[in-house]
């Protein structure tokens, strides 16, 4: 393990621990005025109702406490109203090789779907894609990039 | 390191201002080079027409050879004689020349038939012998394909191994901007006859050529997710194979191109899966909870190397594919990942990590010993020529993807600049007759 990752989990386990907030979770956009017209299981853009975002160290797929708990909040929504649906996209930031950040990416992604799941979310509303490096939000090549980049996005539909 | 090379200035090389410029092309600039190439002499070949001069078969026979800092020709203004057949050449004239060979040739072009036909000839001056006499013919619009296929025989000539100038580079180019595509395109190794393969609003990756250079299989997310897509490149025909949920990505061609190895995630873990193309079906090769990927084949396709997690951190491992035995391949370092194998299959090349940044390596399978090749540091993808000599690879320079390479021995870089774009993901095609 590199001297940041250890850095990163030493950060997480005193915040979870003293319960001060690094954000994992920055970005959140609503998109409530839009209706859904599509039907079950189909996913477009345009009928996203919310979106949120969750980050993770370097190559780690574990989630923070408040990705755990944002996970929670969305599994409760969910068996709420039964007709949302999820789609979880998987990100990497660009260091290593491409392929495995694909694989990387959708170990992330199933992290979260997991908590939905063992929260009583059924699987069938639950959609993963990964898409590991290929879609950064951040271009540079820093660690304030790379750390933007190593992300779930969980799009409610 | 700077005692045994020295850095080379780009030669200036002719940029066709046609419509092909308004894609990014890639071309050959040499950053390090050997302090002492091979001096050769390429002679402008005679034509036996009244034609104008357009097919500069000679320069661009020059461009090929001394593209990876191996050959230095000597320029013809310098040159004391201008033979086109055996009886004109006097060793003596390139001795004083320090040439060491030296190519002639002559070609017509018969408008009728809209074809051209050249002979040629490569001397070894020091010997003062004859190394080869060679007769090709082709269409006239094919001419400088004609030009790599004897820069491939001189090549093969001299050096004892074949040339790749008659080989392509397929890459993927990402979008600068939000609004604008993906592309997967295909170039010469020059960076001549770029062409585009596939345009998508969604990412692409991961091309890989069919043993006999006429396909590319590669992943797409053009419907949302990954998809494996096969498709030909003389009829733009392209269809996907059976995908399953999850990931559907990183496809390999076997060796005889029956078979596709891919990694497919359905069971809930990406592990490697056998696509039988004659079949339509997959079959499942590893299974283990952690990342299983990057397959490649053996040349005799008996083994399959890949990239796993299993022990837990990225390492290179083999599968014997028929009795579906597993050996891991290194244990220097904690991320070592998308292995290939070299022609003969005793090296491998692969990325390595080594304090935080990522180089190309090549560790001799065997003995484990392992060689960093590169001083870039989020370098990706390397790619073999065919004569396993030389690695190409995507990296960053300036916050930009390029394209760079490195000669196996170490001893020669390049970069292939690109006008437009970044560019990542190069594949080298086989080697064709």
């Amino acid at each position: 393990m590199n001297g940041l990752a250890v850095f990163f989990a030493l950060g997480i386990a005193l915040c979870s621990v003293s319960g001060c907030s690094v954000g994992p979770i920055l970005e959140k956009t609503s998109n409530e005025s839009q209706v859904s017209s599509v039907s079950a299981g189909s996913y477009k853009e345009s009928v996203i109702k919310s979106s949120s975002t969750v980050y993770f160290a370097y190559d780690k797929y574990n989630l923070g406490e408040e990705s755990l708990r944002e996970a929670r909040k969305i599994a409760a929504q969910m068996k709420k109203n039964t007709s949302l649906r999820i789609r979880i996209e998987g990100h990497c930031d660009e260091r290593g090789t491409r392929e495995y950040n694909l694989a990387l990416g959708e170990k992330r992604a199933n992290a979260i779907s997991e908590i939905l799941i063992l929260n009583g979310v059924s699987s069938r509303r639950v959609n993963v894609v990964s898409y590991g490096e290929e879609r950064p939000v951040s271009p540079g090549s820093n660690e304030t990039s790379w750390s933007k980049n190593r992300r779930a996005v969980l799009k409610i539909y | 390191m700077n005692k045994f090379s020295v850095r080379l200035k780009i030669l200036s090389i002719f940029l066709l201002l046609t419509s092909e410029a308004i894609f990014s092309q890639l071309k050959i600039e040499i950053t390090e080079g050997i302090r002492e190439p091979i001096r050769i002499a390429i002679v402008p070949f005679s034509q036996n027409s009244s034609s104008t001069q357009k097919f500069k078969l000679h320069s661009i026979i020059t461009k090929d050879l001394e593209s990876f800092g191996e050959f230095e020709a000597i320029k013809s203004e310098d040159m004391l004689s201008y033979p086109s057949n055996q009886e004109e050449v006097f060793y003596r004239d390139w001795r004083l020349l320090k040439v060491n060979y030296l190519l002639i040739g002559s070609f017509e072009e018969s408008e009728k038939d809209n074809e051209i036909k050249v002979s040629y000839n490569i001397f070894d001056i020091s010997r003062e012998k004859r190394l080869y006499t060679g007769l090709i013919s082709s269409q006239s619009n094919s001419w400088r394909k004609l030009a790599h296929r004897i820069s491939d025989r001189f090549y093969q000539k001299i050096n004892g191994i074949p040339g790749i100038f008659t080989t392509r580079i397929a890459y993927i180019e990402e979008p600068k901007l939000q609004e604008e595509k993906y592309h997967l395109k295909v170039s010469d190794i020059d960076g001549e006859n770029n062409s585009l393969v596939f345009s998508s609003s969604q990412p692409l990756m991961s091309p890989d050529w069919s043993p006999d250079s006429k396909k590319l299989a590669y992943v797409s997310f053009e419907n949302g997710f990954s998809q494996i897509f096969i498709q030909e490149l003389a009829s733009g025909k392209r269809q996907s194979i059976k995908s399953s949920g999850g990931i559907n990505s990183s496809p390999s061609w076997s060796p005889n191109g029956r078979y596709i190895a891919a990694v497919l995630s359905k069971s809930g873990n990406p592990d490697i899966y056998i696509y039988d193309l004659n079949k339509n079906s997959w079959r499942q090769v590893t299974d283990h909870f952690g990342i299983d990927t990057e397959p490649t084949w053996s040349s005799n396709g008996k083994k399959i190397l890949f990239t796993s997690n299993r022990s837990g951190s990225p390492q290179i491992y083999e599968l014997t594919i028929s009795n579906g035995r597993i050996k891991r391949k290194t244990f220097e370092g904690s991320y070592n990942a998308r292995g290939r194998y070299l022609p003969g299959g005793r090296h491998i090349a692969l990325i390595h990590r080594r304090k935080g940044l990522f180089h190309v390596a090549i560790q001799n399978i065997r003995n484990g010993n392992l060689k960093i090749l590169t001083d870039t540091f989020l370098d990706e993808s390397p790619t073999i020529s065919p004569n396993g000599n030389i690695i190409i690879y995507a990296t960053k320079k300036n916050q930009r993807g390029i394209l760079a390479g490195i000669t196996v021995n170490n001893i020669t870089k390049f970069i292939l600049p690109s006008i437009m774009g970044e560019v990542r993901e190069p594949a080298w095609s086989p080697l064709v007759n």
